[in-house]
């Protein structure tokens, strides 16, 4: 019971992790970013190629890497579609998604490469009679401690100011002098260091990894994002936690059936957007007209 | 202000009968059919390939095209008239063998093609008008990722559930159309049904709703009742897509529709122009005969000594490249977004149709 409420945060966690990744960008720039799980994928592949140089150096390549992705994804496709609607930003980033699984399977291969990243993360601590994993802690402490980073960079500081100024009126924003162009750049930097996170905790869970390594975390983050609130950091956050934690109980309640864990998930997503199409913590800026 | 996936203040689409307009894709979509099947064997199997792809890229244009609103759940309409067609025509010893979970009507019914693609049409329609009632209240961003939704859930069901379909297994034996003509035939109608559809009446209400949603409803246009009309249309010939892609490959199972499908058929669409039938088979043809030189060349190809051999993977990284690059230079497609136009035909009676659109154009630019 314990191990499962753990799974449930921590997975929660992770998953808003990722969705406040991808929340990060909508804001500036209303784009829903489909290759965000091929940013988490690069850092998987960063992380085991280099893992002989020792954790902390590996961490550090990884991190790096995958926000220099993010920021050339940026100036080299997102960058040109400025004047460009939510739907073919949508497209695009499905296409750049596309692009870059199929470059992953050119250089490194389709099969899955393995590695031991962090094999500590997977023992177990036990308490009476009950164990949970090491990992699942760890995941919920790294969440709380990045979203709290997070809180603290966008409500304490000059440049967290600026990407809440563009994310509630971009116009607005522009006008009174924020530089559109540095704020998303900014925010895709730290969109690609959220993804290194999650791409941290994915492979240490995982041992492996090959070019669709992000898809499925990305398409249930891209949902909770939305569902959580178009355009404010908390409801993306919020929103990922909710997916991510509803997929965890749905695995250990349904049983047998958990097959059909992702059926129930988007059914539940479904009624979720037809009650509150603008999502659950909706911002007025973000209202579209119908 | 544009609510969708087009980029607005042109008016784009047909609004008036031409008869080049949907006897130019015609006739080209025959001659190269009859041009490429009788190449070989393989020729003509990729050709009957590509003319399944083409009737859903035409299911997404006379839905996506229209409404301009974003929607990922063709793909599951494609997959529920594949199943239909299949399951209604494999012989009922193979079911009985192989499909153990099947539902005991379902195995015991056996049909010939052309019935099971009519009920695979119908089932798809059906499908595509129940979920289309509650999700055309929706618009933009939550219609695609609600339509996103839709092709999770069917994916996930067909994928387990074992009383409807072969669940994880491959549905085998499904009879082949005997030649690419049965398919040749059938896309021909399909663009005949699109090109009216977009010209009546309700199409170009529809497309008003596109281009302001609020002016259109002023007009009297309800826009829930033109999207779930236009979503159910589209889900039929998706359904149809299926199950010609199940005649084609003799054989279907629920991953044949899934993400890898919808990107095909979606990047086919934008590349060709998504708002014209036109568009939707210049971007099929392109995107076919692309992807077929990359798998040529990925097998290996010597021109004289050099010998040239692509990676796996090229072709998707060239078609994703491809799309990408449309998206930023050239959004409404390599055909503009136009219909089917030869210049010196009809010259009087096209010339004076661009002059009234650009005269609109002009009045329309003056509020950007």
């Amino acid at each position: 019971m314990i191990q499962t409420i753990l799974d449930a945060l921590s997975y929660g966690g992770l998953y808003g992790l990722a969705a406040l990744g991808i929340g990060l960008v909508f804001g500036v720039m209303r784009l829903v970013n489909f290759a965000h799980g091929e940013l988490i994928a690069i850092g998987a592949y960063l992380m085991i190629i280099t893992i002989d140089l020792g954790l902390p150096l590996s961490i550090i390549i990884a991190v790096a890497g995958t926000a220099a992705l993010a920021l050339l994804m940026e100036l080299s496709v997102f960058k040109r579609l400025r004047l460009a609607g939510p739907s073919v930003l949508l497209i695009a980033s499905f296409g750049v998604s596309i692009f870059l699984q199929r470059s992953y399977e050119i250089i490194f291969g389709a099969l899955p490469i393995s590695g031991q990243i962090a094999p500590w993360m997977s023992g177990v601590i036990e308490f009476g009679d009950t164990t949970i994993t090491r990992g699942s802690i760890l995941t919920i402490i790294l969440a709380l401690a990045l979203l709290a980073g997070m809180r603290f960079l966008v409500e304490n500081t000059t440049l967290g100011l600026q990407i809440r100024a563009a994310s509630s009126d971009f116009q607005t924003a522009r006008l009174l002098g924020v530089r559109s162009n540095y704020v998303i750049g900014t925010a895709f930097v730290f969109s690609g260091v959220l993804a290194a996170a999650v791409a941290f905790v994915l492979v240490t869970q995982r041992g492996s990894v090959d070019p669709l390594f992000g898809v499925n975390i990305t398409i249930l983050a891209l949902v909770g994002t939305v569902i959580g609130g178009l355009g404010s950091l908390q409801g993306a956050a919020l929103g990922g936690f909710a997916v991510g934690a509803t997929i965890s109980l749905l695995n250990s309640f349904l049983g047998n059936y958990r097959v059909y864990s992702y059926t129930w998930l988007f059914i539940l997503v479904i009624i979720v957007l037809l009650i509150r199409p603008s999502g659950l913590i909706s911002n007025k800026a973000f209202k579209e007209r119908a | 202000m544009s609510n969708g996936l087009l980029p607005s203040r042109q008016l784009i689409g047909v609004t008036r009968f031409h008869w080049q307009q949907l006897l130019g894709p015609i006739v080209v979509v025959i001659a190269v059919s009859y041009l490429t099947s009788g190449v070989s064997a393989s020729f003509s199997y990729l050709t009957e390939g590509a003319l399944a792809l083409l009737v859903m890229v035409l299911s997404l244009q006379v839905f996506i095209g229209n409404s301009g609103v974003l929607s990922f759940g063709q793909a599951a309409f494609a997959m529920v008239g594949g199943f239909a067609s299949g399951l209604l025509t494999a012989p009922v010893k193979i079911k009985e063998n192989v499909l153990d979970g099947l539902w005991e009507p379902l195995k015991a019914v056996n049909m010939g093609i052309w019935p099971s693609l009519v009920i695979a049409v119908l089932v798809g329609a059906l499908f595509a008008f129940v979920t289309g009632l509650l999700l055309m209240r929706l618009s933009g961003l939550a219609a695609g990722i609600a339509t996103f939704a839709l092709l999770m859930v069917a994916d996930n069901v067909f994928f387990n559930w074992k009383l409807i379909g072969p669940g994880p297994q491959v549905m085998p034996q499904v009879p082949k159309f005997a030649f690419v003509d049965e398919s040749i035939v059938l896309t021909v109608i399909v663009i005949i049904v699109v090109y009216f559809f977009g010209i009546s009446r309700r199409g170009r209400l529809l497309r008003a709703t596109r281009e302001d949603a609020l002016a259109a409803r002023a007009l009297g246009a309800s826009v829930w009742h033109l999207r779930v009309l236009f979503f159910t249309v589209s889900g039929g010939i998706a359904a149809l897509s299926g199950a010609m892609y199940a005649h084609h490959a003799g054989a279907v199972t629920a991953r044949d529709f899934y993400l890898g499908f919808t990107f095909t058929t979606l990047a086919m669409l934008i590349i060709g122009g998504a708002s014209s039938l036109w568009g939707a088979v210049v971007g099929t043809i392109l995107v076919t005969a692309i992807g077929q030189v990359l798998l040529v060349l990925e097998g290996g190809v010597t021109f004289g000594s050099v010998e040239v051999t692509l990676p796996n993977g090229a072709r998707g990284l060239v078609i994703a490249a491809a799309l990408v690059v449309i998206l930023i230079w050239r959004p409404k497609g390599v055909t503009g977004g136009k219909e089917f136009n030869l210049p010196f035909l009809n010259r009087k009676s096209a010339a004076a149709h661009d002059s009234h659109v650009q005269r609109t154009d002009a009045n329309m630019n003056i509020k950007p």
